[in-house]
C-alpha cells in the first residue's frame, strides 16, 4: 500500500488533513511566542547585568516580533479550539467531562500571556529595565505553563494514564493475551450485576486489585473502544457487547425499584425506562453511555481529576521536547533575521548600529548551538525513549522494522545500537512491525473500527529519519556558527575552524550567513515532521488504546469542498502573516507622525 | 439563585461581550477615522491612533474572555458542546474563519500604520469591519437556535441528528430580528462611548489641538447616536414580538408586566432586568436629549460633557443587561423553547413550521437525548421550575454540571486566578494604554530606532 494510500485508509482523512494544517500553523506560529519572550527575558537580564544599550535593543525587537505574531497565534488557537469542537466533537466532550482540568487551567496561563506580554510591549517606555525583566520572566511564564497545560492532553492522548503496552523489550509480545490494556476503576455497585468470569476468560479482563469503592481492572483497548463506539453511538445495553457479560441470574433477582436506582445513579431519567417490565428489561435500557461514564469518572476520581493528564507516562518527555523545539526554532529564525541584517550591512553603516547587529547574532549563535543540542542529546531522547516502551507500535514503524520495506536504521546499521538507546541495554530487542497483529485493536464480535490495519503507517519511518537527518544537519550548522563567533575566546576553536578552512572573525563569511535563513526553515520543518510522526503515528487511535479516530469524528462531516475552502482560507492567512511580519518587521517602516 | 457554573459562565460571558460589541462599532470607526484623515482631516489621524489602541486592548480582553467562556462551557457542559459540536458546524465554522480575519486584521492595520500603501491599509479596515459583522452573524444563529432549534433534524438511517442550515437561517424567527438588534446595539453603543469620551476629553485635553479633535469627534457621532437609540426601540420591539414563540422564555421577561402569550405564567422572572435596561436606556434618551443640542450648536458645558460620558458607560452596563436578560430570561434551559415543547404551550405540530423534522419513530430518542444535555443546573430553583411545569420526570436526578469541574479547589484556582488577572488587565489597560505617557528618556530612544 502507498505511504497516502495508508494513510488515507484511516477514517476521516480530510478532517485529520485539515486539523493538521490548523494545529500546524498554530504551532508555527506559537514557537515563537514561547522562545522569543524567552529570548528577551535573556537579553533583559544581560541588559541590566551589563548596561550595556544594544542588549536592551535587542529585547524590543524580540518583543517587536513576538508580538505581532501573538494576536494572530491567539486567533489561530481559538481556530483550533472551535475546529476541534466541530471536527472531533466526541472527543472534545470526552475531554471535557473526563479530562478537562489542564484545558481549564490553560485558560488562566492564556490570560497570563495575554496580561504580561501586552504589559512588555506597550509598558515598554513607561516601566524600569527590572520591572520589564519581571514581566517579561512572568510572559514566558505564562506561554510555558500554557504549552504544558496543552501538552499533558496531547500526551494523554499518546499514552492515557494507566495504560499497559503490549510489547516487553526483551521480545516478548502480549497482544494474544488482550494488550495493550487500559486500567480503569470498576465501581463496586456495578461489579455484581456482571459476570467476571465470562469477563476475565473471553474478553482477557485482569482484577488488578480492589479499592474501597472499585475494583481495579485492566480491560484490552479493544473492548474499551468498542464500549467507547456504543456509548457515542448511543447504543443501549441490549445492543452492546456487554450483553455478553451481564449476570442475568443476578439482575432477575433483583426488583424494578432497585434497578430504576440503579438508573437514576446513572443519570437514567425514569421517563425513559417506562415500557421495561422486567428487571432485566430494565436494566438492558440503560444507554452504554451512562454505563462507561459511570466507570470512567470513577476511575478519573481515583486516578485524580487535576492531575490525571499529567500523570501521563510520556508527559515529562513531551514538555521537554516540545518546549526544546520552540527554542530551537526560536534561535534558529532570531539567528536567521540578524544574519540578513549583517548580510545587507552597508559599509558606512553606523558602528553602533554594527556593534549591536553583531551582538545579537552571536547570542542566537550560541542560544541556537546550545538548545539544539538540548534536543538532541537530552529531549529528544527522553522522547524516543518513552514511544518506545509507551507506543510500541508506532516504535516499531519508525524504525522500520518490517522486512519488507527498506529499512534506513539496517542500511545506517543504527538498527543494532538502538536497543541501547532506547531501552537502555543491548540485550533488548526492537519490536518488529511484522509481529505487530494487522487487527490488534478491533473487538472480535463486531470487528470495528472499520480499518484494514489497526498499525500505524510503515512510511513514517523515512518521515522520522528524514528529520533525524536534518536535525543531525542542523545541529552541525549551529555547532559551526557557535564555534564561528566565540572563536576568539578558546584558540583551540579557532586552531580547530582553520583546520577546516572556516578562517576569518568571529562574524561568520557570506556562506554561512546565508544559509541561516534555509536553516531557519528546516527547523521550522523538523518541528512539523515531529509532529507529523507524534499524530500519524498514533491512527487509528484519537486516544491510544481509547478511542478510535471515527468515534471522535462529527456525526456531520463537511464535504471534502468544504474542508478544502477552509484549509484554502487557512493557508492564506498564513501566508498573509508571513508577508505581513516581513513588511512590518523587516522593511523599514516611516515614523510614527501621531 | 443559579449555581457557579451558569455564574462563571455569565461572568466571563458579560466581560466578552461587552467588549465585543465596542469591537463591533470600533472596527468601523477606526477605519472611517482615518480615511478622513488622510483625506484632509489632520487632527483625526490622532483620534483613529487613540481608538484603535484602546480597540486592540479591548478586543484581546474580549478575545481572552471569549475563550474562557468556551472553555467553561467545555468543563462544565461537555455533553451539551459535544452535541452542539455534531449540528453546528456551518453557523459556528463561519464565526470562527471570520474571526481569524478579524485578529488578522486587527494585527495588520495596527502594526502596519503607515507601513502599507493607503489603498492596503484601506483594505485591511475594510476587512477589519466585513468581520466583525460576519462574526455575529454566525454566532447568533447559535443563540436564535438556542430559542427555538430551527432546522434541526433527526436523519433515521444514520441514527444522528443534523442541521438544516436555510431552515436554521429562514425559519428561526428570532433570528434575524437578534442579528440586527445586536448590530445596531453594538453601533449605537460605541457611538455613545466614542462621542462620550470625546465630549468629556474636550476639557480635560493639554493642547488647543487636542480640544479641537475631541470636539470634532464627539459632534460626528452625535446624531448617529440619536438615531440609533431610535432604532433600538424600534428593534427591541420587534425581537420581543419574535419571542412570543417562546412562550417560556417570553413571559419571564414580560408575563408579570402584563404582557403574556400561553398560559402566561413566569416560572423564573426576571421582569426586573428588563425594566432596569429600561431605566437605562431612557438614561441614555434624557442624556442625548439634553447635551446632544448643546455639543452640536457649540454651547457644551463640563456637565454635559459629564453627562454624555455617563451616557456612554451606561450603554455598555446596558449592552450587559440586555445579554443577561436574553439568557437567563430561559434558565435553567439552554434551548428556550424545549420547557414549552414539553409541557405541551408550544404544540409538536408548530414544529414543522421552523423546519424542525424530527420523524415520529425517532421522538423518544430526540427526547432522550435533548433531555440530557438541556439542564444548565439541579439548584432548588430549577427542581422548583420543573416540579411547576410537570416536567421533572423527563430529567435525568444526576447534576447536568460536570461536578468535578466545580470542586471546591478548582472554584477556589477560579476565583483566585480571575481576581489577578483582572487587576493586572485593569492595570494594563488602565495605567499602560490609556494613561499618559511618562516615559523614560532612555527608552524612547531606544523604542523610536528602527529596527
Amino acid at each position: 500500500m502507498s505511504a497516502v494510500a495508508h494513510w488515507s485508509s484511516y477514517p476521516a482523512a480530510g478532517d485529520r488533513l485539515l486539523s493538521f494544517i490548523g494545529i500546524e500553523i498554530h504551532w508555527a506560529i506559537l514557537q515563537y511566542v514561547l522562545g522569543l519572550p524567552f529570548m528577551a527575558f535573556i537579553a533583559l537580564l544581560l541588559y541590566l547585568r551589563s548596561k550595556d544599550k544594544a542588549w536592551m535593543r535587542f529585547a524590543r525587537t524580540l518583543t517587536k516580533g513576538f508580538i505581532i505574531v501573538f494576536a494572530v497565534g491567539a486567533a489561530t488557537g481559538t481556530t483550533v479550539e472551535f475546529g476541534l469542537v466541530l471536527l472531533w466533537p466526541h472527543l472534545t466532550e470526552a475531554a471535557g467531562r473526563y479530562i478537562y482540568f489542564p484545558l481549564y487551567a490553560e485558560i488562566f496561563a492564556f490570560l497570563m500571556e495575554v496580561v504580561f506580554l501586552y504589559m512588555l510591549w506597550y509598558g515598554w517606555n513607561k516601566l524600569s529595565p527590572k520591572a520589564l525583566a519581571a514581566i517579561a520572566f512572568l510572559g514566558f511564564l505564562g506561554a510555558w505553563y500554557s504549552a504544558s497545560m496543552i501538552l499533558s492532553v496531547n500526551s494523554y492522548m499518546v499514552a492515557p494514564t494507566g495504560v499497559m503496552p503490549a510489547y516487553k523489550p526483551s521480545g516478548v509480545y502480549l497482544y494474544s493475551q488482550g494488550y495493550p490494556k487500559i486500567q480503569v476503576y470498576m465501581p463496586k455497585d456495578l461489579v455484581p450485576l456482571l459476570n467476571v468470569t465470562a469477563l476475565k476468560t473471553a474478553a482477557h479482563v485482569d482484577i488488578l486489585g480492589v479499592a474501597s469503592d472499585s475494583v481495579k481492572v485492566a480491560i484490552p483497548s479493544s473492548v474499551v473502544q468498542e464500549l467507547v463506539r456504543e456509548a457515542w453511538s448511543g447504543v443501549k445495553l441490549q445492543n452492546s457487547v456487554l450483553i455478553h457479560f451481564v449476570n442475568k441470574t443476578t439482575v432477575q433477582h433483583l426488583t424494578l425499584e432497585q434497578v430504576q436506582a440503579i438508573a437514576a445513579k446513572l443519570g437514567v431519567p425514569t421517563a425513559s425506562l417506562a415500557g421495561a417490565k422486567t428487571p432485566v428489561e430494565m436494566l438492558l435500557s440503560i444507554p452504554v453511555k451512562n454505563v462507561l461514564d459511570y466507570i470512567l469518572i470513577t476511575t478519573v476520581k481515583h486516578i485524580g481529576f487535576m492531575s490525571i493528564t499529567f500523570k501521563s507516562p510520556v508527559y515529562p518527555a513531551t514538555l521537554m521536547h516540545t518546549i526544546g523545539s520552540a527554542l530551537t526554532v526560536s534561535g534558529f529564525t532570531v539567528l536567521a533575521g540578524y544574519a540578513l541584517r549583517l548580510l545587507r550591512m552597508p559599509e558606512n553603516a553606523d558602528p553602533e548600529y554594527r556593534r549591536y547587529i553583531e551582538k545579537a547574532f552571536k547570542f542566537a549563535a550560541i542560544f541556537a548551538a546550545l538548545v539544539i543540542a538540548y534536543q538532541g542529546f537530552i529531549a529528544g531522547h527522553e522522547m524516543g525513549r518513552a514511544v518506545a516502551y509507551w507506543n510500541p507500535e508506532k516504535f516499531a514503524a519508525i524504525e522500520g522494522t518490517s522486512e519488507h520495506i527498506l529499512s534506513l536504521s539496517k542500511l545506517l546499521h543504527t538498527d543494532k545500537i538502538m536497543p541501547l538507546i532506547a531501552y537502555g541495554s543491548m540485550n533488548a530487542k526492537l519490536p518488529s512491525y511484522d509481529k505487530i497483529p494487522v487487527n490488534y485493536c478491533k473487538c472480535s464480535l463486531t470487528g470495528s473500527p472499520p480499518v484494514q490495519d489497526c498499525r500505524p503507517p510503515i512510511f513514517l519511518h523515512y518521515v522520522y529519519y528524514t528529520k533525524i537527518g536534518l536535525a543531525v544537519l542542523l545541529g552541525l550548522y549551529g555547532l559551526i556558527v557557535a564555534l564561528v563567533v566565540i572563536r576568539d575566546k578558546w584558540s583551540l576553536i579557532d586552531k580547530t575552524l582553520n583546520l577546516v578552512r572556516i578562517r576569518g572573525g568571529t562574524v561568520p563569511s557570506r556562506f554561512w550567513l546565508v544559509l541561516a535563513p534555509v536553516a531557519a526553515f528546516t527547523a521550522q520543518l523538523i518541528s512539523t515532521l515531529g509532529w507529523a510522526v507524534r499524530e500519524i503515528g498514533r491512527k487509528p487511535w484519537t486516544i491510544y488504546g481509547v478511542m478510535t479516530v471515527d468515534v471522535a469524528r462529527t456525526a456531520n462531516p463537511a464535504p471534502a469542498w468544504q474542508l478544502a475552502l477552509i484549509a484554502i482560507f487557512l493557508l492564506s492567512i498564513a501566508f498573509g502573516l508571513i508577508y505581513a511580519v516581513y513588511r512590518i518587521l523587516w522593511v523599514q517602516g516611516k515614523p510614527r507622525t501621531g | 439563585m443559579v449555581g457557579l457554573a451558569p455564574a462563571f459562565l455569565a461572568l466571563t460571558f458579560g466581560l466578552h461581550i461587552t467588549m465585543v460589541n465596542l469591537g463591533i462599532g470600533l472596527a468601523w470607526i477606526v477605519p472611517y477615522l482615518k480615511w478622513r484623515a488622510d483625506r484632509g482631516e489632520k487632527e483625526l489621524e490622532g483620534v483613529a491612533r487613540a481608538l484603535m489602541r484602546f480597540y486592540a486592548a479591548t478586543y484581546g480582553v474580549a478575545g481572552v474572555f471569549g475563550t474562557a467562556f468556551t472553555v467553561f462551557l467545555l468543563s462544565y457542559y461537555p455533553h451539551f458542546l459535544g452535541f452542539a459540536g455534531d449540528i453546528t458546524m456551518i453557523p459556528f465554522g463561519l464565526a470562527i474563519m471570520m474571526i481569524v480575519l478579524h485578529f488578522f486584521s486587527i494585527s495588520a492595520y495596527w502594526y502596519g500604520w503607515d507601513r502599507w500603501s493607503r489603498k492596503t491599509h484601506y483594505f485591511i479596515g475594510f476587512l477589519l469591519g466585513t468581520s466583525a459583522l460576519l462574526i455575529p452573524l454566525g454566532f447568533r444563529a447559535v443563540f436564535a437556535f438556542l430559542n427555538i432549534p430551527a432546522g434541526l433534524g433527526y436523519d433515521l438511517v444514520h441514527h444522528k441528528f443534523y442541521l438544516d442550515v436555510t431552515a436554521a437561517l429562514t425559519k428561526n424567527p428570532t433570528y434575524w430580528p437578534l442579528y440586527i438588534k445586536s448590530i445596531v446595539a453594538a453601533f449605537t453603543t460605541t457611538f455613545l462611548v466614542v462621542m462620550g469620551t470625546y465630549a468629556y476629553k474636550y476639557f480635560i485635553a493639554e493642547s488647543e489641538e487636542e480640544r479641537a479633535a475631541a470636539l470634532k469627534t464627539a459632534k460626528m457621532f452625535a446624531k448617529p447616536a440619536a438615531i440609533g437609540l431610535g432604532l433600538m426601540l424600534i428593534l427591541g420591539l420587534w425581537y420581543a414580538f419574535s419571542l412570543e414563540n417562546v412562550p417560556y422564555k417570553f413571559n419571564n421577561v414580560f408575563a408579570s408586566l402584563g404582557w403574556s402569550v400561553g398560559e402566561g405564567k413566569a416560572y423564573y422572572n426576571v421582569s426586573w432586568l428588563f425594566v432596569l435596561k429600561i431605566l437605562f436606556y431612557l438614561f441614555q434618551v434624557v442624556a442625548v436629549a439634553y447635551a446632544v443640542p448643546a455639543l452640536l450648536k457649540g454651547r457644551l458645558t463640563k456637565t454635559h460633557g459629564k453627562i454624555l460620558l455617563y451616557a456612554g458607560v451606561v450603554a455598555i452596563i446596558t449592552i450587559a443587561a440586555g445579554e443577561y436578560l436574553n439568557a437567563f430570561s430561559q434558565y435553567p434551559f439552554f434551548v428556550a423553547v424545549w420547557p414549552d415543547i414539553l409541557s405541551k404551550q408550544v404544540p409538536l405540530s408548530k414544529l414543522a413550521s421552523y423546519g424542525i423534522h424530527i420523524p415520529a419513530q425517532a421522538l423518544p430518542t430526540v427526547v432522550n437525548t435533548v433531555n440530557s444535555v438541556v439542564l444548565l443546573d439541579n439548584t432548588p430553583t430549577t427542581h422548583h421550575i420543573l416540579q411547576a411545569m410537570g416536567i421533572a420526570k423527563f430529567f435525568p436526578q444526576t447534576s447536568p454540571v460536570n461536578q468535578i469541574a466545580v470542586e471546591g479547589p478548582v472554584v477556589a484556582l477560579t476565583v483566585g486566578f480571575l481576581a489577578f488577572l483582572l487587576i493586572a488587565a485593569a492595570y494594563l489597560v488602565f495605567y499602560i494604554l490609556l494613561w499618559p505617557s511618562k516615559a523614560k528618556a532612555e527608552q524612547v530612544v531606544e523604542a523610536e530606532e528602527q529596527y
